[in-house]
């Protein structure tokens, strides 16, 4: 379920995106999990993240933070564009001791910098090698930066394309046509905010 | 998935949303082609269309492996994990799945975006298998496999098409360039796209043993990836 490692961009750009996820290991500490992930979201939503989402309902473009954080359960996932608000959510989540897994994604050297300042140590990493086989058949990959995004890809490259159309006509902003796209990530680990500027760049070419 | 013709106005608001691109308008109705569609439920959850004309049908085996691998809200039965593959390192610091000296591997079919028959996921499998790779137990594409010291997936699923289905496999770090080399060949014979992820667990100092083989053998990786914070009760001996 890798769906928050494969996301395509540049420097300037990723550093803008950072995802975390809480969840229990099932079989091991999974009973009673649901009122941690709820406080991992109560926690998250402190530093006013740019989505949350519990996977069984859907994100905050779909429904309300309140109704998000009502769902949580198996996992949950939470969407900044600033490492300093990643460090203070690690720092309180340190504190909380919820005993709940916790993974962030991100450029890792930022991330590092936020784990070490809220005093922990990462434990264990996923390297993505990129995409093999026929990427004769990938979009565009101006596409993709917004596409991966959503990592169980429920975010078409058409749809992308049309929600760029809008944005050349005038009838949508850059903003709009994020949130057009959002409601279909349904764990909510797409970041809207870094999809409008993409969207943005996309629009005046 | 399906449209029902006596319903549709034409409007066209659904096609952009099917992530294979599966929907086209026949005349006067838009229509659904059942080979390619993956019955994801993404045009029936996003809510687009404007008469309710869009329906599912749960589909008998081995059609139903669609919505499973497709749609991440539905729950396999086999693990009870949501998605198409399992806890991965997400869960290293409790579960320590992932041991030192040990590379976890996934290889993601069919993303980003294209979709994948569980024929190209057979054929990448067969190949670790002779590498002597441990298929994860826990994961769906395992539970597909006729035998797992061979790799090959059931003769009965191999023509089902999904959104994504996730090769996870364990092997000792010694053997990186040995599986590196045996998968960029048979990259070469895939229909579809696969995207390749690697997990490592942090040596005391903090550093990552594969992070400086990726380096010496010159293979590219991003910038940006996961890490599990260590924050997971009860600590693995891991």
């Amino acid at each position: 379920m890798t769906h928050s490692l494969h996301r395509r961009g540049t420097r300037e750009s990723l550093s803008e995106d950072y995802v975390m996820l809480c969840l229990p290991a099932v079989g091991v500490n999974d009973e009673g999990h649901a009122p941690k992930l709820k406080k991992f979201l109560e926690i998250a939503v402190r530093y006013d993240p740019v989505n949350i989402g519990a996977i069984k309902l859907g994100n905050m473009y779909s429904h309300s933070k309140e109704e998000v954080i009502a769902a949580a359960q198996a996992v949950t996932h939470a969407v900044f564009v600033k490492p300093e608000q990643v460090a203070s959510v690690l720092q309180d989540l340190k504190e909380a001791d919820l005993g709940m897994s916790v993974v962030v994604s991100g450029i890792f050297e930022n991330v590092d910098k936020c784990v070490e300042k809220a005093g922990l140590k990462h434990h264990t990493a996923n390297f993505s090698l990129g995409i093999w086989g026929n990427t004769k058949r990938l979009p565009s990959d101006d596409i993709l930066e917004v596409a991966t995004m959503c990592g169980h890809a429920m975010i078409s490259a058409n749809l992308i394309k049309s929600a760029v159309d809008e944005i050349k006509a005038g009838r949508k902003t850059p903003d709009e046509a994020a949130r057009m796209l959002a409601p279909q990530c349904a764990c909510g680990i797409f970041n809207p905010a870094r999809a409008a500027k993409l969207m943005a760049a996309m629009a005046a070419k | 998935m399906k449209i029902d013709p006596e319903v549709c106005i034409a409007c066209e608001a659904c096609l952009p949303y099917c992530p294979v691109n599966a929907i086209s308008m026949q005349g006067d109705v838009a229509v659904i082609d059942q080979d390619e569609c993956v019955d994801c439920q993404v045009c029936l959850k996003s809510g687009v269309c404007p008469v309710d004309c869009i329906y599912f049908e749960p589909a008998p085996w081995p059609r139903s492996l669609r919505t499973t691998f497709s749609d991440p809200r539905t729950e396999h039965k086999e693990t009870k994990i949501a998605g198409r593959g399992t806890e991965e390192m997400k869960t290293n610091d409790v579960t320590g799945r992932f041991q030192r000296g040990w590379v976890g591997m996934g290889c993601e079919f069919g993303r980003p975006g294209i979709g994948t028959r569980f024929r190209d996921v057979s054929k990448v499998a067969q190949v670790l298998a002779k590498h002597g790779v441990e298929f994860e137990s826990k994961n769906p594409v395992t539970f597909l496999m006729e035998d797992k010291k061979t790799g090959k997936l059931r003769d009965d699923v191999l023509n089902e098409k999904v959104l994504s289905g996730i090769i996870e496999c364990l092997y000792p770090i010694e053997k990186f360039e040995e599986i590196m080399n045996a998968l960029k060949e048979v990259a070469k014979e895939v229909d579809t796209v696969f995207s390749v992820e690697v997990i490592n667990r942090a040596d005391p100092d903090g550093s990552y043993p594969l992070r400086k083989l990726l380096d010496k053998m010159g293979i590219p990786y991003y910038i940006n990836g996961k890490q599990n914070v260590g924050l997971g009760r009860p600590v693995a001996n891991v």
